[in-house]
């Protein structure tokens, strides 16, 4: 089991962010996380990659208990997980092979070894051509795709991916979708949360987690989370 | 392991690059702070020189045993020209003090009919002038006990008001003087800390992702200390060759009468403790702001 949690909850004070959610998630799988804004989506994922303490409940990921995760321990946790975020979290001032280079370097690999790998992601992502280019020169699109880059690099197990393509067009969502589903199907599990119907769209098999609240109101059953939106529009 | 030290170490100085506008702004408020400890401490230790100057003066009249030999007064007042630090010694036979006695008093000190039975012993007054690097505790003490250890001398007088001044500004040094230093560094360190801190608020996105990424919290904070350490020294050297530039300008500011003080620059030691606690602030800053 990749990921496993168990009657999780998480309060900020008084506001309860997610309320005794559980649910389990296999090796190899996608599962999409919906819901509103402040449904509790950010924070759920925030908690698997030990940005958050788990106080309440129980979870664990890739092996890592993370109601008794120490401190020291964290950094080896993250080296399982890939993280994508909204506003990519990539440094701007740095070259594309750099920041790609970081999630390796970090993991002390040797440079020839590193170079190899970079260059290959670099290369699959479609890259190449600005190995050596400052993001900051980059389009949002290709700044998403050194973010997803550096996330996949190093093989991890699970990628954790919070809204990756909230701040992309139609096009560029549907070529990440692409990418996301290639490194599924390598096995890699995947938890995405998304807004966004066309994203589900990309990937009809995926199983989908339907956050309100901070409680799970649906988990993989073949209904249309964004329903009550529908609902709620006409 | 070394390599990656090695490797991290290039990186933090070529960090420098990155935020050169940062950079260079924590390295002036570095240099200003460096050059304002060193003022006040140039202040300090000036002030520590002259009043150890004056406080190093002191005078003692020695007085010889009444019908002693000559030769062994003689043999005592050899010694005595011998001591360390002796400024003037006047020394008086019997004949000698009573005449001394006698113009002192001017037209009614008339003793010449004490001079077939004299009464006054040898005398001596001997003035000494410690210099203040060898005024350790009770110096002046010390004197007193090596003049009355002679084996000829009946008793010494001193003004004990000019060996307890001395004596004093010792005491006044460790109570005050350690203290005011010690709020001094407090103060630095703050501000360093501060300064150093704010500086680091540029990389903040950068130490973030390199936490996602996984690594571990010394392979975030190395390149860190490297460049705390960059402007720990830098920028104490910049403060230190900056109070020299002001020193050699106003040296000379209060060499008039009646102060005729020459402004003494600080002990390289002081400077080496001076650098050498700015640059371990700024590297202990880099180490401790990042959570």
């Amino acid at each position: 089991m990749m990921v496993k949690v168990d009657r999780l909850s998480y309060n900020f004070g008084a506001y309860w962010a997610l309320k005794d959610i559980s649910f389990t998630l296999g090796k190899g799988e996608f599962l999409f996380l919906t819901g509103h804004s402040g449904a509790g989506k950010t924070t759920l994922l925030r908690l698997l990659y030990g940005a958050l303490p788990v106080n309440r409940g129980r979870a664990s990921v890739a092996g890592f208990e993370l109601n008794h995760l120490k401190k020291r321990q964290i950094p080896h946790l993250r080296r399982k997980v890939g993280v994508v975020f909204q506003d990519f979290k990539i440094l701007p001032k740095r070259t594309v092979f750099d920041n790609v280079a970081m999630a390796l370097e970090v993991r002390g690999m040797p440079r020839t070894h590193l170079e190899r790998r970079v260059r290959a992601i670099v290369r699959a992502m479609g890259l190449e051509t600005k190995s050596y280019s400052t993001c900051e020169r980059l389009s949002g699109g290709e700044q998403q795709r050194v973010a997803i880059a550096r996330s996949m690099v190093a093989n991890p197990e699970l990628i954790l991916a919070d809204e990756p393509t909230g701040n992309l067009d139609f096009d560029l969502t549907m070529h990440l979708m692409e990418i996301f589903k290639q490194f599924h199907t390598y096995g890699t599990s995947v938890i995405m949360a998304t807004h966004s119907r066309e994203v589900l769209d990309c990937v009809p098999d995926a199983r989908i987690l339907h956050l309100q609240d901070g409680r799970i109101v649906t988990d993989g059953e073949p209904i249309d989370p964004f329903e009550d939106e529908k609902e709620g529009g006409e | 392991m070394i390599g990656q030290l090695f490797r991290l170490t290039l990186r933090g100085i070529a960090d420098f690059a990155l935020h050169p506008v940062a950079q260079l702004l924590t390295l002036v408020a570095v240099a200003m702070v460096t050059l304002l400890t060193g003022l006040i401490l140039v202040g300090l230790h000036n002030i520590n020189l002259e009043l150890l100057k004056s406080r190093g003066e002191v005078e003692f009249q020695v007085y010889w045993k009444a019908g002693i030999e000559v030769e062994e007064v003689l043999k005592d007042w050899t010694v005595i020209k011998k001591m360390d630090h002796l400024k003037d010694f006047k020394t008086f036979t019997p004949e000698n003090a009573l005449t001394e006695l006698a113009s002192t008093l001017g037209e009614t000190g008339d003793f010449s009919w004490l001079a077939d039975n004299n009464p006054l012993p040898y005398s001596g007054l001997a003035s000494f002038a410690v210099p203040p690097s060898d005024q350790e505790e009770g110096w002046a003490a010390k004197l007193l006990t090596q003049l009355k250890m002679l084996p000829g001398v009946d008793k010494v007088n001193y003004t004990p008001f000019q060996a307890d001044l001395a004596q004093g500004w010792m005491t006044i040094s460790r109570v005050v003087v350690w203290p005011i230093l010690g709020f001094l560094a407090l103060i630095v360190s703050l501000v360093v800390h501060n300064t150093i801190k704010l500086s680091l608020l540029t990389r903040m996105d950068e130490v973030e992702i390199l936490s996602l990424v996984g690594a571990r919290p010394s392979y975030i904070r190395w390149p860190l200390i490297t460049g705390g350490f960059i402007q720990g020294v830098l920028g104490s050297g910049m403060g230190i060759g900056l109070l020299t530039l002001v020193h050699s300008l106003a040296a000379q500011a209060l060499n008039f009468p009646p102060f005729l003080i020459e402004i003494q620059f600080l002990p390289l030691a002081q400077l080496g403790y001076l650098a050498g606690a700015v640059t371990l602030v700024s590297m202990t800053s880099s180490w401790v702001a990042v959570k």
